[in-house]
C-alpha cells in the first residue's frame, strides 16, 4: 500500500501540475479539496480522468468522487480494490 | 489617461518603459518572472500560456500601481485583444483526444479553449467583478481597442481598466502589451 500511495502522489503531482510539490509534501491522510492541497472542481474531473487512464477504474457516479478523494490513503485503499490494471 | 503599461516579448519585459532583467526566454521567463515577482499564486502552473503571459503583465502592471488590497470591487474591467484566440490551448486540448486508443480529454486542458480565461483569472486572482472580455480581431488596430474601452467607460460603474493586447501563438511565441487606464 505504501508503494501504491507514494505513486499516486507522483501521479497527482503530475497530472495536476502541482509544480513546486513533491509526493514528500503531501500528507496522505489530509483532505485534497478545501484546506489541504486545494484543489478544485476541474482537478476533481482530471483526478478522475487520471484514474481511468492509469488503473482503468471507470466512476459510475461522479459523486462517488466525494467519497474517494477524501484523501490520498482513502484514494489508494479505493484503487487498490477496485483497478483493473 | 494611462497609468502604467507592461510590454511583453519572449525575451523581453518593460514595466513603464524600463526593462526588467530577464534571464531566461519563452514559457521558461515566465516561470522565472512568476517565481521572482508573484511566488504566491500556484495555480499559475496549470494556467495555458496565453494566460501565463497576461496573468504575468497583469502581476506586473498591479505591482507598478502599488497598494494591493485584494478588496473585492466592481469599478475595474479587463479587456482584452488578440489575434489568435486560443489557438496553443485548442491544439494542446486536441492532442490529447487525438488517438483513439488513447482517447483521454484533459478537463484541465479543455477549460483553457476560450480566451477570455485569461481575463476570468485576472477577475478572480483580484477579486475583481467589473467588466472581463476578450475581443478576437484580424490584426493589431489601436483604433479598434481604443473605441472599445472608451465605451466601457459608458457604464456608470467603470472608473478604471486593464486592457490591452494579449496574444499567443505557442509556448516560445507570445505578446503582451497592455496597460492600466483610468476614465479622464
Amino acid at each position: 500500500m505504501d508503494e501504491l500511495i507514494y505513486t499516486l502522489k507522483q501521479q497527482i503531482i503530475e497530472a495536476l501540475n502541482l509544480e513546486d510539490m513533491k509526493p514528500e509534501d503531501i500528507d496522505e491522510n489530509a483532505s485534497l479539496f478545501g484546506e489541504g492541497l486545494g484543489l478544485d472542481s476541474i482537478d476533481a474531473l482530471e483526478l478522475i480522468v487520471m484514474m481511468e487512464k492509469n488503473y482503468g477504474i471507470k466512476l459510475q457516479d461522479p459523486t462517488q468522487g466525494k467519497e474517494i478523494f477524501k484523501s490520498v490513503a482513502v484514494m489508494a485503499d479505493f484503487i487498490a480494490k477496485n483497478r483493473k490494471k | 489617461m494611462i497609468k502604467h503599461q507592461v510590454n511583453i516579448l519572449p525575451n523581453e519585459v518593460k514595466v513603464d518603459g524600463k526593462a526588467l532583467k530577464v534571464k531566461s526566454c519563452g514559457s521558461t521567463m515566465l516561470t522565472d518572472l512568476y517565481r521572482e515577482y508573484v511566488g504566491d499564486y500556484p495555480k499559475f502552473f496549470k494556467m495555458d500560456t496565453l494566460s501565463k503571459v497576461g496573468f504575468i503583465a497583469s502581476e506586473l502592471l498591479l505591482n507598478a500601481e502599488g497598494d494591493r488590497n485584494f478588496e473585492p470591487r466592481e469599478d475595474r474591467a479587463v479587456i482584452f485583444f488578440n489575434r489568435n484566440a486560443s489557438l496553443q490551448a485548442d491544439t494542446h486540448y486536441q492532442s490529447t483526444i487525438q488517438n483513439p486508443e488513447n482517447f483521454f480529454p484533459s478537463p484541465a486542458a479543455f477549460v483553457y479553449t476560450l480566451p477570455n480565461i485569461v481575463t476570468g483569472e485576472i477577475a478572480i486572482r483580484n477579486k475583481y467583478f467589473g467588466e472581463t472580455s476578450f475581443m478576437v480581431i484580424d490584426d493589431f488596430d489601436e483604433k479598434i481597442i481604443r473605441k472599445n474601452l472608451e465605451n466601457a467607460f459608458q457604464d456608470p460603474v467603470t472608473k478604471s481598466i486593464i486592457g490591452g493586447w494579449v496574444d499567443c501563438s505557442d509556448e516560445e511565441h507570445f505578446e503582451a502589451d497592455i496597460f492600466l487606464m483610468e476614465n479622464d
